[in-house]
Protein backbone atom coordinates (compact mmCIF):
# COMPACT_ATOMS: atom_id res chain seq x y z
CA UNK A 1 0.00 0.00 0.00
CA UNK A 2 1.50 3.33 -1.09
CA UNK A 3 -0.71 5.60 1.01
CA UNK A 4 -0.10 3.90 4.37
CA UNK A 5 2.04 6.74 5.77
CA UNK A 6 -0.29 9.59 4.73
CA UNK A 7 -1.67 11.26 7.90
CA UNK A 8 -0.42 8.30 9.91
CA UNK A 9 -0.47 8.80 13.68
CA UNK A 10 -1.76 12.38 13.47
CA UNK A 11 -3.69 13.84 16.36
CA UNK A 12 -7.28 14.79 15.53
CA UNK A 13 -7.47 13.11 12.13
CA UNK A 14 -7.74 9.52 11.07
CA UNK A 15 -8.30 8.02 7.64
CA UNK A 16 -10.94 5.30 7.67
CA UNK A 17 -9.81 2.08 5.92
CA UNK A 18 -12.37 2.75 3.16
CA UNK A 19 -10.99 6.29 2.65
CA UNK A 20 -7.41 5.06 2.50
CA UNK A 21 -8.45 2.33 0.05
CA UNK A 22 -10.19 4.92 -2.15
CA UNK A 23 -7.07 7.09 -2.13
CA UNK A 24 -4.98 4.04 -2.98
CA UNK A 25 -7.29 3.18 -5.88
CA UNK A 26 -7.03 6.73 -7.19
CA UNK A 27 -3.29 6.30 -7.84
CA UNK A 28 -2.68 6.24 -11.58
CA UNK A 29 1.06 5.71 -11.57
CA UNK A 30 3.95 4.92 -9.24
CA UNK A 31 7.34 6.20 -10.35
CA UNK A 32 10.92 5.69 -9.26
CA UNK A 33 12.65 9.04 -9.55
CA UNK A 34 16.44 9.47 -9.37
CA UNK A 35 17.99 11.85 -6.85
CA UNK A 36 18.26 15.53 -7.84
CA UNK A 37 15.42 15.39 -10.34
CA UNK A 38 12.95 18.23 -10.82
CA UNK A 39 9.37 16.91 -10.80
CA UNK A 40 7.39 20.12 -10.97
CA UNK A 41 8.34 23.59 -12.06
CA UNK A 42 6.93 26.87 -10.85
CA UNK A 43 4.28 28.33 -13.11
CA UNK A 44 3.45 25.11 -14.96
CA UNK A 45 -0.09 23.73 -14.82
CA UNK A 46 -0.54 20.91 -12.31
CA UNK A 47 -3.26 18.31 -12.88
CA UNK A 48 -2.18 15.59 -10.47
CA UNK A 49 -1.08 15.35 -6.86
CA UNK A 50 2.18 13.67 -5.89
CA UNK A 51 2.48 11.53 -2.79
CA UNK A 52 6.02 10.82 -1.61
CA UNK A 53 6.23 7.11 -0.84
CA UNK A 54 9.99 6.71 -0.27
CA UNK A 55 12.85 9.21 -0.20
CA UNK A 56 13.32 12.87 0.57
CA UNK A 57 12.07 15.73 -1.60
CA UNK A 58 12.26 19.51 -1.43
CA UNK A 59 10.44 22.60 -2.54
CA UNK A 60 12.60 25.53 -3.54
CA UNK A 61 12.60 28.93 -5.20
CA UNK A 62 15.41 30.10 -7.50
CA UNK A 63 16.77 33.62 -7.24
CA UNK A 64 17.55 35.69 -10.34
CA UNK A 65 21.02 34.11 -10.55
CA UNK A 66 19.60 30.60 -10.46
CA UNK A 67 20.68 29.99 -6.86
CA UNK A 68 17.99 28.14 -5.03
CA UNK A 69 16.47 28.72 -1.62
CA UNK A 70 14.94 25.61 -0.10
CA UNK A 71 11.56 26.36 1.46
CA UNK A 72 10.44 22.87 2.47
CA UNK A 73 11.64 19.31 2.87
CA UNK A 74 9.29 16.37 2.49
CA UNK A 75 9.44 12.92 4.05
CA UNK A 76 7.57 9.73 3.09
CA UNK A 77 3.84 10.02 3.59
CA UNK A 78 3.72 13.69 2.52
CA UNK A 79 1.83 15.02 -0.47
CA UNK A 80 4.45 17.39 -1.92
CA UNK A 81 1.99 19.50 -3.88
CA UNK A 82 -1.46 19.10 -2.36
CA UNK A 83 -1.91 22.88 -2.35
CA UNK A 84 -1.83 22.72 -6.16
CA UNK A 85 -5.02 20.65 -6.08
CA UNK A 86 -7.10 23.84 -5.70
CA UNK A 87 -4.44 26.26 -7.01
CA UNK A 88 -3.61 24.25 -10.19
CA UNK A 89 -0.17 25.83 -10.32
CA UNK A 90 2.83 26.08 -7.99
CA UNK A 91 4.88 29.16 -7.23
CA UNK A 92 7.97 27.03 -6.54
CA UNK A 93 9.76 24.00 -7.94
CA UNK A 94 9.57 20.50 -6.47
CA UNK A 95 12.52 18.11 -6.75
CA UNK A 96 13.88 14.92 -5.27
CA UNK A 97 16.86 15.18 -2.92
CA UNK A 98 17.39 11.42 -2.77
CA UNK A 99 16.22 8.59 -5.02
CA UNK A 100 12.48 8.56 -4.41
CA UNK A 101 9.29 6.69 -5.12
CA UNK A 102 6.22 8.80 -5.80
CA UNK A 103 2.57 7.91 -6.33
CA UNK A 104 0.63 10.06 -8.76
CA UNK A 105 -3.05 10.81 -8.15
CA UNK A 106 -4.78 12.74 -10.95
CA UNK A 107 -6.84 15.65 -9.68
CA UNK A 108 -9.93 14.23 -11.42
CA UNK A 109 -9.53 10.98 -9.47
CA UNK A 110 -9.02 12.93 -6.25
CA UNK A 111 -12.25 14.86 -6.99
CA UNK A 112 -14.04 11.50 -7.28
CA UNK A 113 -12.65 10.37 -3.91
CA UNK A 114 -13.86 13.60 -2.31
CA UNK A 115 -17.31 13.20 -3.85
CA UNK A 116 -17.60 9.71 -2.45
CA UNK A 117 -16.03 10.55 0.92
CA UNK A 118 -16.83 14.20 1.76
CA UNK A 119 -15.05 13.93 5.13
CA UNK A 120 -11.82 13.55 3.15
CA UNK A 121 -12.01 17.25 2.23
CA UNK A 122 -11.30 18.19 5.84
CA UNK A 123 -8.54 15.58 6.07
CA UNK A 124 -6.71 16.83 2.99
CA UNK A 125 -7.13 20.35 4.37
CA UNK A 126 -5.61 19.12 7.63
CA UNK A 127 -2.58 17.84 5.70
CA UNK A 128 -2.00 21.22 4.04
CA UNK A 129 -2.42 22.96 7.41
CA UNK A 130 0.36 20.81 8.84
CA UNK A 131 2.42 21.83 5.79
CA UNK A 132 1.74 25.46 6.69
CA UNK A 133 2.72 24.86 10.32
CA UNK A 134 5.99 23.32 9.14
CA UNK A 135 6.58 26.40 6.97
CA UNK A 136 6.08 28.66 9.99
CA UNK A 137 8.56 26.57 11.97
CA UNK A 138 10.98 26.86 9.01
CA UNK A 139 10.71 30.66 9.16
CA UNK A 140 11.28 30.63 12.92
CA UNK A 141 14.31 28.37 12.50
CA UNK A 142 15.88 30.49 9.78
CA UNK A 143 15.03 33.82 11.40
CA UNK A 144 15.66 33.33 15.11
CA UNK A 145 18.10 30.49 15.72
CA UNK A 146 21.88 30.43 15.65
CA UNK A 147 23.77 27.90 13.52
CA UNK A 148 23.71 25.07 16.08
CA UNK A 149 20.07 25.79 16.87
CA UNK A 150 19.07 25.66 13.21
CA UNK A 151 20.61 22.22 12.70
CA UNK A 152 19.31 20.93 16.04
CA UNK A 153 15.79 22.13 15.21
CA UNK A 154 15.81 20.57 11.74
CA UNK A 155 17.08 17.21 13.00
CA UNK A 156 14.52 17.16 15.84
CA UNK A 157 11.71 18.04 13.43
CA UNK A 158 12.78 15.43 10.90
CA UNK A 159 13.03 12.83 13.65
CA UNK A 160 9.48 13.65 14.79
CA UNK A 161 8.16 13.47 11.22
CA UNK A 162 9.96 10.16 10.67
CA UNK A 163 8.46 8.81 13.89
CA UNK A 164 5.02 9.69 12.58
CA UNK A 165 5.82 7.93 9.29
CA UNK A 166 7.08 4.87 11.18
CA UNK A 167 10.65 5.45 10.01
CA UNK A 168 12.30 6.41 13.30
CA UNK A 169 12.32 4.71 16.66
CA UNK A 170 12.45 8.14 18.24
CA UNK A 171 16.23 8.28 18.47
CA UNK A 172 17.60 6.93 15.19
CA UNK A 173 16.58 7.31 11.55
CA UNK A 174 18.05 7.01 8.08
CA UNK A 175 18.61 10.34 6.33
CA UNK A 176 20.36 10.00 3.00
CA UNK A 177 21.34 13.65 2.77
CA UNK A 178 24.81 15.12 2.41
CA UNK A 179 26.34 17.83 4.56
CA UNK A 180 25.83 20.12 1.54
CA UNK A 181 22.09 19.32 1.65
CA UNK A 182 21.96 20.12 5.36
CA UNK A 183 23.86 23.33 4.67
CA UNK A 184 21.31 24.35 2.06
CA UNK A 185 18.38 23.48 4.32
CA UNK A 186 19.79 25.50 7.21
CA UNK A 187 21.21 28.40 5.16
CA UNK A 188 24.79 27.70 6.24
CA UNK A 189 28.00 26.86 4.40
CA UNK A 190 29.30 23.30 4.33
CA UNK A 191 32.28 24.44 6.41
CA UNK A 192 29.88 25.76 9.03
CA UNK A 193 27.69 22.64 8.94
CA UNK A 194 30.75 20.48 9.39
CA UNK A 195 31.67 22.39 12.53
CA UNK A 196 28.10 22.41 13.87
CA UNK A 197 27.82 18.62 13.44
CA UNK A 198 31.13 18.19 15.22
CA UNK A 199 29.90 20.43 18.03
CA UNK A 200 26.63 18.48 18.36
CA UNK A 201 28.62 15.25 18.51
CA UNK A 202 31.18 16.60 21.01
CA UNK A 203 28.39 17.86 23.25
CA UNK A 204 26.77 14.41 23.21
CA UNK A 205 23.59 15.67 21.51
CA UNK A 206 23.49 14.06 18.09
CA UNK A 207 25.55 12.16 15.54
CA UNK A 208 24.97 12.33 11.78
CA UNK A 209 27.18 9.74 10.11
CA UNK A 210 26.87 7.40 7.11
CA UNK A 211 23.35 8.63 6.29
CA UNK A 212 22.06 7.84 9.78
CA UNK A 213 21.00 10.41 12.37
CA UNK A 214 21.25 9.33 15.99
CA UNK A 215 19.84 11.58 18.66
CA UNK A 216 22.07 10.87 21.64
CA UNK A 217 20.15 13.16 23.96
CA UNK A 218 16.81 14.09 22.34
CA UNK A 219 15.69 16.32 25.21
CA UNK A 220 18.83 18.45 25.26
CA UNK A 221 18.89 18.56 21.46
CA UNK A 222 15.29 19.82 21.45
CA UNK A 223 16.14 22.50 24.01
CA UNK A 224 19.20 23.54 21.96
CA UNK A 225 17.00 23.90 18.86
CA UNK A 226 14.02 25.40 20.75
CA UNK A 227 12.00 22.57 19.23
CA UNK A 228 8.52 21.63 20.38
CA UNK A 229 6.72 19.10 18.19
CA UNK A 230 3.22 20.42 18.94
CA UNK A 231 2.89 21.95 15.47
CA UNK A 232 3.28 18.52 13.84
CA UNK A 233 0.12 17.18 15.53
CA UNK A 234 1.75 13.80 16.05
CA UNK A 235 -0.30 11.28 18.01
CA UNK A 236 2.78 10.38 20.05
CA UNK A 237 5.72 12.60 20.90
CA UNK A 238 9.05 11.36 19.55
CA UNK A 239 10.42 11.37 23.08
CA UNK A 240 7.62 9.04 24.23
CA UNK A 241 8.31 6.65 21.34
CA UNK A 242 12.02 6.51 22.14
CA UNK A 243 11.28 5.30 25.66
CA UNK A 244 9.07 2.39 24.54
CA UNK B 1 6.90 37.56 23.30
CA UNK B 2 9.17 39.82 25.28
CA UNK B 3 7.63 42.88 26.94
CA UNK B 4 9.53 45.29 24.68
CA UNK B 5 8.19 43.58 21.58
CA UNK B 6 10.07 41.86 18.82
CA UNK B 7 11.47 44.76 16.84
CA UNK B 8 15.15 43.95 16.36
CA UNK B 9 17.36 46.01 18.65
CA UNK B 10 21.06 46.87 18.26
CA UNK B 11 23.15 44.03 19.59
CA UNK B 12 25.18 44.65 22.73
CA UNK B 13 26.96 41.29 22.56
CA UNK B 14 29.75 40.77 20.02
CA UNK B 15 29.79 38.05 17.39
CA UNK B 16 32.43 35.36 17.76
CA UNK B 17 34.78 34.78 14.84
CA UNK B 18 36.70 31.53 14.49
CA UNK B 19 38.91 29.96 11.82
CA UNK B 20 37.80 26.67 10.27
CA UNK B 21 39.32 24.85 7.29
CA UNK B 22 40.89 28.04 5.91
CA UNK B 23 37.76 30.14 6.31
CA UNK B 24 36.45 32.52 8.94
CA UNK B 25 33.12 31.69 10.56
CA UNK B 26 31.22 34.46 12.29
CA UNK B 27 28.64 33.18 14.78
CA UNK B 28 26.27 35.71 16.20
CA UNK B 29 25.11 38.01 17.39
CA UNK B 30 21.42 37.12 17.06
CA UNK B 31 21.52 34.23 14.64
CA UNK B 32 24.16 35.66 12.32
CA UNK B 33 25.97 32.74 10.72
CA UNK B 34 28.41 33.73 8.00
CA UNK B 35 31.43 32.03 6.45
CA UNK B 36 34.01 34.27 4.77
CA UNK B 37 37.33 33.89 3.02
CA UNK B 38 40.23 35.25 5.09
CA UNK B 39 40.45 38.23 2.71
CA UNK B 40 36.74 39.05 3.05
CA UNK B 41 36.96 38.62 6.81
CA UNK B 42 39.94 41.03 7.05
CA UNK B 43 38.17 43.66 4.98
CA UNK B 44 34.98 43.21 7.00
CA UNK B 45 36.99 43.55 10.21
CA UNK B 46 38.59 46.80 9.01
CA UNK B 47 35.19 48.09 7.89
CA UNK B 48 33.64 47.23 11.27
CA UNK B 49 36.46 48.98 13.17
CA UNK B 50 36.14 52.05 11.00
CA UNK B 51 32.35 52.17 11.38
CA UNK B 52 32.63 51.60 15.14
CA UNK B 53 34.99 54.59 15.47
CA UNK B 54 32.56 56.77 13.53
CA UNK B 55 29.58 55.52 15.56
CA UNK B 56 31.45 56.39 18.81
CA UNK B 57 32.01 59.91 17.46
CA UNK B 58 28.34 60.22 16.51
CA UNK B 59 27.26 59.04 19.97
CA UNK B 60 29.66 61.48 21.65
CA UNK B 61 28.42 64.38 19.50
CA UNK B 62 24.82 63.43 20.30
CA UNK B 63 25.56 63.54 24.04
CA UNK B 64 27.04 67.03 23.93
Amino acid sequence: MFTQRFLKDKRGVNLAPSERAALENAISDVRQVPARTILLRAGQPVNASTLLVEGIMSRYIDDRNGLRQLVAVHVPGDFVDLHAFPLKVLEHDVATMTASTVAIIPHAALEDVLSEFPAMNRKLWFATLIDAAIHRAWLFRMGRLDAVGKVAHFLCETNARMVSAGLSDGRRFALDLTQADLAEICGLTTVHINRVLRQLRDEGLCVFRASVVELLDPERLSRRGQFDDGYLYNERAASAVSML
Amino acid sequence: MKKEGSVPQPETEPGIATAEQGFVILDGPDGVAVTMTPEAASLTGHSLMSAARLAHEQASAGNR
